[in-house]
């Protein structure tokens, strides 16, 4: 079977919540982001196979988010487009949607991606008042629809806010990454670290001009305004913990991503469309995996499903851990991603939870994240697989040779990997 | 600006002058983010870094209105119906751009049915004109000494099935008339606009005009002139067709329903 | 676009009454426009009045030997045969009823011998009296019209004159006025008669185009024309321009490039990207410009420097680059835009006026250098153009400009966008190393 090719991307600077994209909707970001793709690829009124992506957080109004953006843009209004969604995941799983429809042939061209919006998050309204606008709206005469409103009590015009918790265990993804971090002894000076090393890598791509052809400005905005290029492990040590409880807490606005605005997408193909197209391949997508965990009832934290599933993805590529050049762990917390190498380093737990001999062991640090992630970048749900896809193929387009590995983390205890291998 | 119709209204006995005033009306406004989005999610447009084409429309009305409701104006505004209306978008107008708005009135003249006149805008940035706009408004039995009225432009009535099904709320005029300050009472509330003849309130023609003009989104280019003409008063709630035609430099596009064409425009 | 008030006051009512002089409206191309819209007076014995002839007839238009009852749309005089001072007066003899009869916008374009290779004396004072006899037509024409001098050299043959015959009697040259280009052999190998099949409608056709500062202004304009004439059309642009760039780039079907072509590796990832994407490069535009104004005495070393880097270092490292590289063939232009300010001078611009000279140095250095491989370098010289940048000067200044010039107002971004594409045409290989000035015959620096 061929290998998808992937050939370039496109992201609007992401924006931290309620700031400059805070009167921006999915759409407006999607159809803005799939227009800058559209000009950076001289794509403008072609039809491509498919458009992939997804939102988190989105409003009713939302429906066929994906097709309404291919509709407002450049391209060819032919282009079919669907939503999906995945939580974190959503981006990757676009991807490999996308990849897998172009290695059986179904397909010659997709771009897949997401964006999310937590400034313009949707608010609904009370369960109590929803059923009876709907019971309302079924009614037939003025005298039920006036019993029926006699029926509402003011408490039940109270809106209901989404909140960033599991339903399940009514903790916040914070909460839960804080059992996680304390699980593994993970410490705040390494934490902080990581932090700061990621803020310090996306300024020096941004420096060196890496991201001028993945980043297109929006609303005045040029680049993530979360960056803070500045940012060193003293300042971030002045942070108060805000998730996890007494002493131990570690967790801390700048070690954590932030809610954040913004879209991102990946255009790949096949290698005769892109070279027909004269169209650089960067990187072709190999393999994925996706994994998900009981964080209810069973012994694992909620975002610790990529433990699991690279595993299952190296041996049936034949790979082991150390036979990456690059490593995309996202950076849902500074936490998560250091407890996911502890993870793999620990014997332990690879014989009882992992069932293997061995564990995967460590990784070469020095090839994390090396142009920045979430924690410097902001985390829009559905924007951050696009976001790593697209940077990843850039990165071994600019090595030449080697393959990257990819790990998302995503609420309802999921996790999304894939490799992606330097074009020869 | 309630109160300008309400001034306007208790002038409307009072003897008016004979030939327009020579009166200019000008304002400086850099349009925020928030006034923009606003206006855009009501007409349908996205948010972008540039200004919806028809959005230059409200910040100028502010003039027509107060250059209308003055003693100065020889007709009276309430009864004044906009009957044509022609943009023309020279250039996109980036977000932030302060731009600087000038209103005139010309063309006053006697019509088959009262009076016509036209309210002129333009809207530069430094000293370039990147929006003009031409308002014709009607008034039925009012009297022009002089002229004969400009004549309405030409606009083709496209026939085909229709592009989109509109279902509009009744909410619909209170929403538009707070984005772009048309609190004409017949948009806003069923007596009020009874009251002026009405048997419900009826949409705003500048936001049929720019809801259309948004369905092309990502199909126009980026200098333009829409041409509209507002037939049929279209009432709310309803549920309105668009039929869009494309044609050679642009589009033709009419907004119908079953009681007829209620606006019939071209993108050139 | 409408914007100068002045003019379309003074083509109202009122404005007759007042006595107002008139500011002409120019006739502009647009697509489907015929060449002329008027009989053409074809006249002199040079060796190129009957292509110019079979030019406008293939054109659609009516080639008349003299002048009579009606107006005329242009007057194309051959005196490339001019040697005496009977010659000239010959040419008097044509022109003079010729300009009377002249229609609005019209055109009046004049082929001369090349003064440097004159055989006598006499023959060299008449070339060189025919520069000064179009730069007077040029002033003395009303309603739009415009007067400009091809000099050919003695080798040239008609198809080397084809493509700037055409521009000059097209609308396409509607501001530029009072020019004297000089017409050699054209470079490189001789051009198959196919490319030049569709000469005005598609003069670009599939031709890959790099315009720089593409995003807005000028810039944009260049790159709607080229894509416009069938030229596929890189828009580049600093990434803080993205967004205006995008939207040039999807309107014209061509492909936006953030690139800030001051940095280190810009010419290096310029031609690694028309190497991946499209193999080759036809056209250079080199538009990217800002101003820094301050007097000399007030002018520091950042300011020279940051206009010096846009404007002049960045295009001399990216041509170097690209024709190290393979991607300029034969065929290839580069057209540079400098500026009025560069050949008059300006105050309060020491640093762009330094620029701008200076890529007419540069083109004027680099044109003998390229042109055994079939590439050609020319710089456009816009005067005063109507844009976003001139929109915020001062009231007095911005009216000084748009009046001192032959056609009595401001130019239009298109205008240079037009002057661009011809010298960007295959076939316009006989045009080297000249300076075109697109400013209506301004005063400043004539």
């Amino acid at each position: 079977m061929r290998k998808a090719a992937v050939i370039g991307g496109n992201r609007i600077p992401f924006a931290r919540a309620n700031g400059k994209y805070a009167r921006a909707s999915n759409l407006d970001m999607l159809t803005t982001t799939l227009d800058g793709l559209v000009a950076r690829f001289g794509l403008a009124d072609e039809r491509l196979g498919e458009v992939v992506a997804g939102a988190v957080l989105k409003h009713s109004r939302d429906f066929n988010l994906t097709r309404e953006a291919v509709l407002g843009s450049r391209l060819a209004p032919s282009t079919p487009a669907y939503d999906i969604q995945q939580a974190c995941g959503t981006g990757l799983e676009a991807t490999i949607a996308v990849a897998n429809k172009i290695a059986l042939g179904q397909i010659e061209s997709g771009v897949a991606g997401g964006v999310d919006t937590a400034s313009d998050a949707p608010i609904a309204v009370n369960e109590d008042l929803r059923k009876v606008l709907v019971a309302l709206n079924g009614a037939r005469t003025l005298q039920q629809r006036l019993k029926l409103l006699g029926k509402l009590r003011p408490g039940q015009i109270v809106p209901e806010i989404p909140q960033n918790s599991e339903p399940r265990t009514g903790l916040s993804m914070g909460e839960h990454a804080a059992i996680t971090a304390r699980e593994w002894g993970v410490s705040r000076e390494a934490q902080d670290e990581l932090a700061a090393l990621s803020h310090q890598h996306l300024a020096a791509a941004y420096d060196r001009g890496f991201f001028d052809d993945l980043v297109t400005p929006y609303l005045g905005l040029t680049r993530d305004d979360n960056l803070r290029p500045d940012s060193t492990v003293e300042k971030l040590a002045r942070l108060t913990p805000v998730f996890g409880k007494g002493d131990g807490a570690t967790m801390t606005a700048g070690n954590s991503t932030p809610l954040t605005d913004g879209a991102a997408l990946t255009l790949l193909g096949s290698d005769e469309w892109a070279a027909a197209h004269n169209l650089p391949v960067l990187a072709r997508f190999v393999d994925a995996e996706t994994a998900a965990v009981d964080y209810v009832h069973g012994r694992d934290g909620l975002l610790t499903a990529p433990v699991y599933a690279v595993p299952r993805l190296l041996e049936r590529n034949g790979l082991t851990l150390q036979d990456f050049d690059f490593y995309e762990i996202h950076e849902a917390f500074a936490s998560t991603v250091l407890a996911t190498l502890a993870a793999w380093e620990d014997p332990g737990f690879a014989k009882e939870r992992l069932g293997l001999d061995a564990p995967l062991g460590s990784i070469d640090r020095s090839r994390l994240n090396v142009a920045g992630s979430s924690l410097a970048a902001g985390h829009p749900f559905a924007a951050t697989g696009g976001r790593i896809v697209s940077t990843l193929a850039k990165l071994l387009h600019e090595k030449g040779s080697g393959r990257g590995l990819i790990s998302i983390c995503a609420a309802g205890g999921q996790g999304v990997v894939a490799i992606l291998e330097a074009a020869a | 600006m309630i109160g300008l119709y309400a001034k306007a209204a208790a002038g409307a006995v009072l003897p008016r002058p004979s030939s327009l005033p020579d009166t200019v009306r000008t304002r400086t406004v850099r349009p925020t983010v928030g006034r923009v989005a606003d206006y855009a999610a009501v007409c349908g447009f996205p948010l972008s870094d540039v200004l919806p084409a028809t959005f230059p429309h409200v910040l100028a009305f502010g003039l027509q209105m107060e250059l209308m409701a003055a003693r100065s104006f020889p007709l009276a505004l309430p009864g004044l119906v906009h009957v044509a209306n022609a943009i023309t978008l020279h250039r996109a107008i980036g977000l932030g751009e302060e731009l600087d708005v000038r209103v005139h009135a010309e063309r006053f003249a006697a019509h088959a049915r009262g009076a016509q006149v036209d309210l002129v805008s333009a809207v530069s940035a430094g000293d370039t004109v990147v929006w003009e706009g031409r308002s014709t408004y009607l008034a039925r039995g009012a009297h022009a000494p002089t002229g004969v009225a400009g004549e309405l432009p030409e606009v083709a009535t496209p026939e085909g099935p229709a592009a989109a099904s509109w279902a509009l709320g009744a909410d619909l005029g209170r929403r538009y008339a707070a984005v772009s300050g048309d609190v004409n009472p017949i948009h806003l509330n069923p007596l009020t606009a009874k009251a002026f003849g009405f048997p419900r309130t009826i949409a705003h023609g500048m936001w049929t005009a720019a809801h259309a003009l948004a369905a092309l989104q990502g199909r126009l280019p980026e200098a333009l002139t829409y041409t509209v003409l507002f037939r049929k008063p279209l009432l709310l709630p309803s549920r309105p067709e668009l039929v869009t035609e494309r044609v050679d430099g642009g589009w033709d596009l009419a907004v119908r329903s079953r009681a007829g064409v209620h606006l019939a425009g071209s993108v050139r | 676009m409408s914007n100068d008030r002045f003019r379309d006051f003074s083509n109202g009512g009122i404005a007759k009454r007042l006595g107002v002089p008139r500011i002409p409206v120019l006739r502009r191309y647009a697509p489907g426009q015929p060449l002329l819209d008027g009989p053409a007076l074809v006249a002199g014995s040079g060796r190129f009045a009957k292509s110019v002839a079979a030019l406008v007839t293939e054109e659609g238009g009516t080639v008349v030997d003299e002048v009579g009852e009606g107006r005329v749309a242009a007057v194309v005089v051959d005196l490339t045969d001019a040697t005496t001072l009977d010659d000239l007066a010959a040419a008097r003899a044509v022109l003079q009823p010729a300009v009377r009869a002249l229609a609005p916008s019209g055109r009046v374009l004049l082929l001369g011998p090349s003064p440097s290779e004159a055989s006598g004396v006499e023959a060299a004072a008449v070339a060189q009296a025919l520069d000064g006899l179009v730069r007077t037509i040029a002033k003395e024409a009303r309603a739009g019209a415009t007067a400009n001098l091809l000099v050919v050299d003695a080798e040239a043959t008609p198809a080397a004159v084809d493509s700037s015959v055409r521009f000059f009697l097209s609308a396409r040259s509607a501001y530029v006025d009072g020019q004297v280009v000089h017409v050699g052999v054209p470079v490189g190998s001789p051009q198959d008669p196919p490319a030049l099949d569709s000469p005005t409608e598609k003069r670009l056709d599939g031709r890959v185009a790099v315009v720089t500062g593409a995003a807005r202004g000028i810039g944009a304009a260049i790159a709607d024309t080229l894509a416009r004439d069938g030229a596929r059309v890189v828009a580049v642009d600093i990434p803080a321009a993205g967004e205006s760039l995008v939207a040039v780039a999807n309107r014209t079907g061509g492909t936006a490039l953030q690139l800030d072509i001051t940095a280190e590796d810009a010419p290096a990832r310029l031609v690694a990207f028309l190497t991946e994407r499209f193999g080759r490069l036809d056209l250079l535009v080199h538009n990217a410009g800002i101003t820094r104004d301050k007097l000399l005495a007030n002018m520091d070393a950042e300011r020279w420097d940051s206009v010096l880097n846009v404007n002049l270092r960045a295009q001399l490292r990216i041509t170097e680059a690209l024709l190290d590289s393979a991607l300029l063939g034969d065929g290839a232009r580069i057209v540079s835009v400098s500026s009025q300010s560069g050949i008059a001078g300006n105050r309060g611009q020491a640093n762009y006026v330094a620029s701008k000279a200076g890529i007419i140095g540069m083109v004027r250095a680099l044109a003998p250098v390229v042109a055994p491989r079939g590439i050609t370098v020319n710089a456009v010289a816009p005067g005063f153009i109507e844009t976003a940048m001139t929109a915020t000067m001062p009231v007095a200044t911005r009216e000084g400009g748009r009046r001192i010039n032959s056609l009595r107002q401001g130019g239009l971004p298109v205008d240079v966008a037009e002057t661009i594409g011809w010298l960007g045409q295959a076939a316009s290989g006989g045009v080297n190393g000249q300076v075109v000035r697109v400013c209506g015959q301004s005063m400043i620096g004539a």
